[in-house]
């Protein structure tokens, strides 16, 4: 697979004496969105975080171009699940987004432009000068996105992005990423525990299970999603092959 | 009128205080050595403000503050500076451990001798030693303050790319500041009492100087004064502090203003 942008391969991954992740090996080609689903406790999270370089896997070895990843790199965002701790709190929307473009030596002179075109891209223009307090969880989020974006990433890595909203705020964030995602042709490496979720929005979805044995290793099945795009809430949902995919993938989350 | 009751109320209590002391220096304590009535010590107080010697109020409150405020920004600095150091790096904390541990203990006044044979009477003198004092509750609580600050906040650092520097301005430094008030306040008050320490024992300039002095040459209605005058100051100090934390937060992004701890 010459054109895979991040590749898994054989990476274990031991926390504290425990196998949180037992060898796994997969590759996300250029512009794909993977899905990564499980039950809690399965290293979903983990994983994801050894894919960004937050931690270096115990066995195996993460690689993004052919070379092996060993800490977190400007060309990769990572959406942190819990958006209040992501922000600062003491810079207003525009200066959060500001921020990535600080750490990548972007120029005074061009922030503003740039701040202003992701700020619309998110649909936040008119909160420029808000601190992240005065918005709600949904807005809170998309500030995160935003300035991920802004950091102009080839992949993106989000780890339960909407996991703490209410449903309403995450069906219109979840078209909004889709949107973005295929507008721009980033790479996505998405976490979620919930599974439509998963289904909705991924060209692929991993499962991952929890107590990994030899029998039984982390990798539990890898699906290719195959739905008319773009999705729509209503349509993809009643979709055969969603249904489908719903139904082969179930089990997988701890129900039995 | 219940507003008007509301507002008096803190004041019923001095006012008694005052009274039953006016009462009583002018009846039994009458010529007493200790104590002398109110109105005298205003009077008193009115001389020694409109003197222009070196008993002059203004310089006397002007020497203590400062020195008093010399000495604590020194000491925040280098406090704030090297706490931060310490708290983000686990091999800088354990080289320190030892030297801080040792020196930490020295009471700030035992280090008055020293002080005056290097810098004599004076500024320098007074500044040092307040210095001192401040130095290490700024260092412990900045040390344990940077161990707070938000673990996320770091990892999005580092998945931005920010350089360590950017790091500590941008992120590190600003998630302190609610917390360096809190030492910063206290500060201030460590800052008052070692600089009024420090007049009353060895430098003979400043609010202790003129405190002692009062006390030397038997006026106690000017001790009295100077003692008021003195607690006054910290007062306004403070009040001054509280303002500045209120408003830095109000600038920061918390609109509920920084609370009173």
């Amino acid at each position: 697979m010459s054109s895979a942008l991040l590749t898994f391969d054989q990476v274990a991954i031991h926390l504290g004496g425990r196998e949180i992740l037992s060898p796994t090996s997969f590759a996300v080609a250029r512009g794909e969105f993977v899905s990564i689903i499980g039950p809690s406790g399965c290293g979903k999270t983990t994983l994801l975080r050894a894919a960004a370089g937050f931690l270096v896997p115990s066995g195996g070895v993460v690689r993004r171009h052919e070379q092996p990843v060993t800490r977190p790199s400007r060309e990769v965002a990572f959406v942190f699940q819990d958006y209040g701790r992501a922000l600062l709190p003491w810079r207003t929307v525009q200066g959060n987004v500001s921020l990535a473009l600080e750490a990548a030596g972007v120029s005074p002179a061009q922030r503003p432009g740039r701040i202003a075109k992701v700020l619309d891209t998110v649909g936040l223009s008119a909160h420029a000068d808000k601190f992240p307090a005065q918005l709600s969880g949904g807005m809170q989020q998309r500030v995160q996105i935003a300035r991920c974006l802004a950091q102009e990433p080839e992949l993106m890595m989000m780890d339960e992005p909407f996991g703490a909203l209410d449903a309403m705020t995450r069906e219109s964030l979840q078209d909004e990423v889709s949107r973005l995602v295929r507008s721009t042709g980033l790479t996505v490496l998405f976490v979620t525990h919930d599974l439509e979720e998963a289904i909705y929005l991924s060209d692929r979805v991993i499962a991952l299970r929890a107590n990994p044995t030899v029998a039984k290793p982390s990798l539990a099945a890898m699906v290719e999603v195959n739905i008319p795009q773009p999705p729509d809430q209503l349509l993809t949902k009643e979709h055969p092959e969603f249904l489908r995919l719903r139904r082969e993938l179930y089990g997988f989350l701890g129900h039995h | 009128m219940h507003a008007i009751a509301a507002r008096l109320r803190p004041l019923v209590f001095p006012a008694l205080v005052l009274g039953s002391l006016e009462w009583y220096t002018r009846t039994t304590g009458q010529g007493s050595d200790a104590l002398a009535p109110p109105s005298q010590a205003v009077l008193a107080f009115g001389r020694a403000l409109l003197s222009r010697g070196d008993d002059s109020v203004l310089q006397a409150t002007f020497f203590t503050l400062g020195s008093a405020g010399l000495g604590l920004l020194l000491g925040a600095l280098l406090g704030i500076s090297l706490g931060i150091l310490l708290g983000l790096s686990r091999r800088a904390a354990a080289m320190g451990f030892l030297s801080i541990e040792v020196l930490r203990p020295i009471p700030s006044v035992a280090l008055i001798p020293l002080a005056m044979l290097v810098f004599g009477f004076g500024y320098r003198m007074e500044i040092s030693v307040v210095a001192f004092a401040t130095f290490w509750p700024m260092l412990i609580l900045t040390q344990a303050a940077v161990q707070q600050v938000e673990p996320c906040l770091l990892e999005v650092s580092q998945a931005l790319g920010l350089s360590p520097w950017a790091r500590t301005t941008q992120i590190v430094l600003p998630a302190l500041v609610p917390r360096l008030f809190v030492a910063l306040r206290l500060g201030v008050a460590i800052a008052l009492v070692v600089a009024v320490t420090v007049e009353i024992a060895a430098n003979p300039s400043g609010m202790g100087y003129a405190l002692m002095i009062s006390q030397q040459s038997l006026a106690p209605d000017l001790m009295l004064a100077w003692l008021f005058w003195i607690g006054v100051v910290g007062y306004a100090i403070n009040v001054a502090a509280l303002q500045l934390q209120r408003g830095v937060a109000r600038r920061m992004g918390d609109l509920t203003g920084g609370r009173p701890p």
